[in-house]
């Protein structure tokens, strides 16, 4: 089908000459965001209480197996859980641990243009991250497999102290536009709506709690 | 899309009336204008909006330019761009899209360009099944209605009536508990989510510099309709598109709290085309239709900065006449204050004469809207041209006549005595009619100020 462009775009040079070519003033500095601590403390403290706000909880855990325990703490037994394959590959043990006594099964396991109806069965999936944001509790995930995070009703986020940004002024830069990939997702709290009489429900389609745990070293 | 504007006098006066939907609307809206204001404690509006501003007029200024280079790197990425003049066309497209790859059901997340170009009704005459999966957009699907706000679709209904219509429409229990609703339809889209082989959704920036397409939402339905599928088409006004990944940093910041008074929505998607070498899902192939209708033609007029809308809709929520009317008065998919300058303009000012004038002008509309838009002032405008061009006679002498009687002293006089005089018959109430049949015509003095003054009685 033969589409419209250069009518379009002839309209809108006919539309605009003559007139100003208007520049952005890239040069203002002023800071669009009160400055949040250097520290990882300070960071973690805001990017905690705005999560929490939402309903989710961060945590610290000085190891792989405390990272582990607070999983399974949250989780019944026999519950399904699907383990993406950076998890796999940048915490061993906390994988092995987790996945001794769980019915879990990874991301590996399933290939391009695998059924649906089999991802949606996980009531948990537990994922690793791009970034962090202190600043609106918001989680950055790029993943070769979008499904497990977006269906699941419990995520899991692991993530490294380095990875805490302060605010969306050091996510909107060219470090993270050069991504690879199709896809770049900010999680920020459970899923949810008001859109009936302005109540607040969460767990629509995606997840209902998350978790997010800093691993400290 | 089906446009009843031209009969906004009828409309108005039976929503006004319904005094269900009004304390349903007055309820909602007035909850959504004191979160936003909160949610802008911690960052400073007028900044923020002074420079989404700049962006937008850069953009504009640019638009050309803009949308080549957001061409050529979509191509990159390997998305199928479509420009569409008209909605026909648009929809055509869609057809054409979805009857190659033999697609049965659709899942849709929200996108106004849709209901714009009216792409269900037409999917449905061609044996399709376009679901809507937003929450609010699925109750006024099954409803057999249409949204009444641009952010929050179904504000015009309260519990009770929802849970009717799913006990009707899908079988559920009665009970009107919004988790026990959301959980119901979240099983019966979920279903759909799973079978779908087609997803569609909007729009909320195109970026130049890298191709992306923005989707902003809270739910996860938009997240799974672009993502559980074999094929995603985006469908978007051509206005959307902004120069940098960096004016992220300044739009997501105003959006959310704009529209839902929440820093940031639960998911913003940054979406670059099909799924790449090593991706195990996402979609196989993506389509972009660039939509104008209407849009090109507003450059270099006095409305152009009517395109920098974000559809947040905060000027709905603020204003007084739509908290008293709803949305579906306005007879079109965009209401409110910013549908009252866009659906004349987009579909002509003979289809919508009425809407520039369904505004106080009070102003709060320009003042909550994160992108500068001067929206009174551009409703101002409208009247002006709508009257310029009208023959209204009546209107004419008489605006004609209080002209000159304000600049003659005695004319002046000779018109406030007849005016005191009939002030005391019905003569007058009769010919305010219009005015007097919802409040009390004020009371004129017997006497004017300059005679009391002259007399030297002040009391
Ligand atoms: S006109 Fe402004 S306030 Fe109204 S919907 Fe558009 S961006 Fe929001």
């Amino acid at each position: 089908m033969e589409d419209d462009r250069e009518k379009i775009l002839a309209s809108i040079r006919r539309g605009i000459r003559g007139s100003d070519r208007i520049s952005a003033d890239r040069s203002s500095k002023s800071p669009l965001f009160a400055r949040i601590g250097n520290d990882f403390k300070s960071r973690f403290a805001k990017f905690s209480s705005e999560l929490s706000a939402l309903g989710g909880e961060a945590f610290v855990a000085q190891t792989e197996a405390d990272a582990s325990e607070l999983i399974l703490a949250r989780i019944e037994p026999n519950t399904s859980l699907f383990i993406y394959d950076d998890i796999r590959t940048n915490y061993g043990a906390f994988t092995s641990l987790l996945t001794e006594s769980r019915q879990a099964r990874f991301g590996i396991e399933f290939g391009p243009g695998y059924d649906k109806r089999e991802v949606a069965i996980f009531d948990s999936a537990v994922s690793g991250c791009l970034a962090c944001v202190a600043e609106t509790g918001s989680i950055v995930m790029k993943t070769d497999m979008r499904l497990p995070a977006a269906l699941a009703a419990r995520l899991f986020i692991l993530a490294k102290e380095s990875q805490m940004l302060p605010t969306l002024d050091e996510l909107f830069t060219d470090r993270f536009s050069n991504f690879e990939g199709s896809n770049l997702f900010l999680v920020t709290g459970p899923s949810r709506t008001a859109d009936i009489e302005k109540e607040l429900v969460t767990g629509v389609h995606g997840p209902k709690e998350i978790i997010v745990i800093f691993l400290q070293h | 899309m089906e446009l009843s504007s031209r009969n906004f006098h009828d409309l108005y006066k039976t929503e006004i009336r319904n005094t269900q939907l009004r304390s349903n609307l007055s309820k909602a809206t007035l909850q959504a204008v004191d979160k936003r204001s909160r949610s802008f404690e911690e960052v400073d509006f007028v900044f923020l909006r002074d420079e989404a501003k700049k962006i937008k007029q850069e953009s504009i200024s640019l638009l050309n330019d803009l949308l080549s280079q957001f061409e050529d790197k979509a191509r990159q990425n390997n998305c199928t761009l479509f420009y569409a003049q008209t909605p026909e066309k648009a929809n055509a497209y869609i057809l054409d899209v979805a009857q190659k790859h033999g697609v049965k059901t659709i899942v849709k997340s929200k996108s106004m360009v849709t209901e714009e170009i009216g792409l269900v009704p037409f999917l449905t005459r061609y044996g399709i099944e376009a679901v809507e999966t937003d929450l609010g957009e699925y109750i006024v699907q099954l409803a057999g209605e249409t949204p009444s706000h641009i952010t929050t679709p179904a504000i015009h209904k309260s519990r009770r009536e929802i849970s009717e219509l799913f006990h009707e429409k899908i079988g559920t229990v009665l009970n009107d508990d919004p988790s026990f609703l959301t959980a119901e339809a979240r099983r019966v889209l979920r279903e759909k989510f799973l079978s779908a082989d087609m997803g569609i959704s909007g729009a909320n920036f195109l970026i130049a510099e890298t191709g992306d397409v923005v989707v902003v939402e809270n739910e996860g339905n938009a997240r799974l309709s672009t993502s559980a599928v074999k094929v995603h088409v985006v469908v978007t006004g051509i206005e959307k598109v902004i120069p940098r990944f960096s004016d992220l940093r300044i739009f997501m910041r105003l959006l959310a709290r704009s529209s839902t008074g929440q820093k940031l929505t639960s998911y913003v998607s940054l979406l670059r085309g099909p799924r790449t070498r090593g991706e195990k899902d996402g979609p196989e192939e993506v389509h972009v239709i660039l939509l104008d209708n209407g849009r090109s033609g507003l450059l270099g007029t006095e409305h152009q900065e009517v395109l920098h809308c974000i559809r947040c809709g905060a000027c709905l929520n603020v204003c007084p006449v739509y908290r008293n009317i709803g949305g579906h008065a306005y007879g079109s998919v965009y209401p409110g204050p910013i549908g009252s300058l866009v659906t004349p303009l987009y579909f002509g000012e003979q289809n919508a004469p009425d809407l520039p004038f369904a505004s106080s002008l009070c102003g709060n509309c320009t003042e909550v809207c994160p992108v500068g838009i001067e929206i009174h002032h551009q409703l101002l405008a409208m009247r002006h041209e709508i009257k310029s061009a009208r023959k209204d006679g009546l209107e004419k002498f008489i605006f004609r006549n209080y002209r000159k009687t304000m600049l003659r002293p005695g004319r002046y006089r000779i018109m406030g005595k007849v005016a005191r005089s009939i002030s005391r018959t019905p003569i007058l109430k009769n010919l305010l009619k219009g005015w007097t049949a919802y409040r009390e015509l004020p009371q004129f003095p017997s006497r004017s100020f300059r005679e009391i003054y002259k007399s030297g009685q002040t009391r």
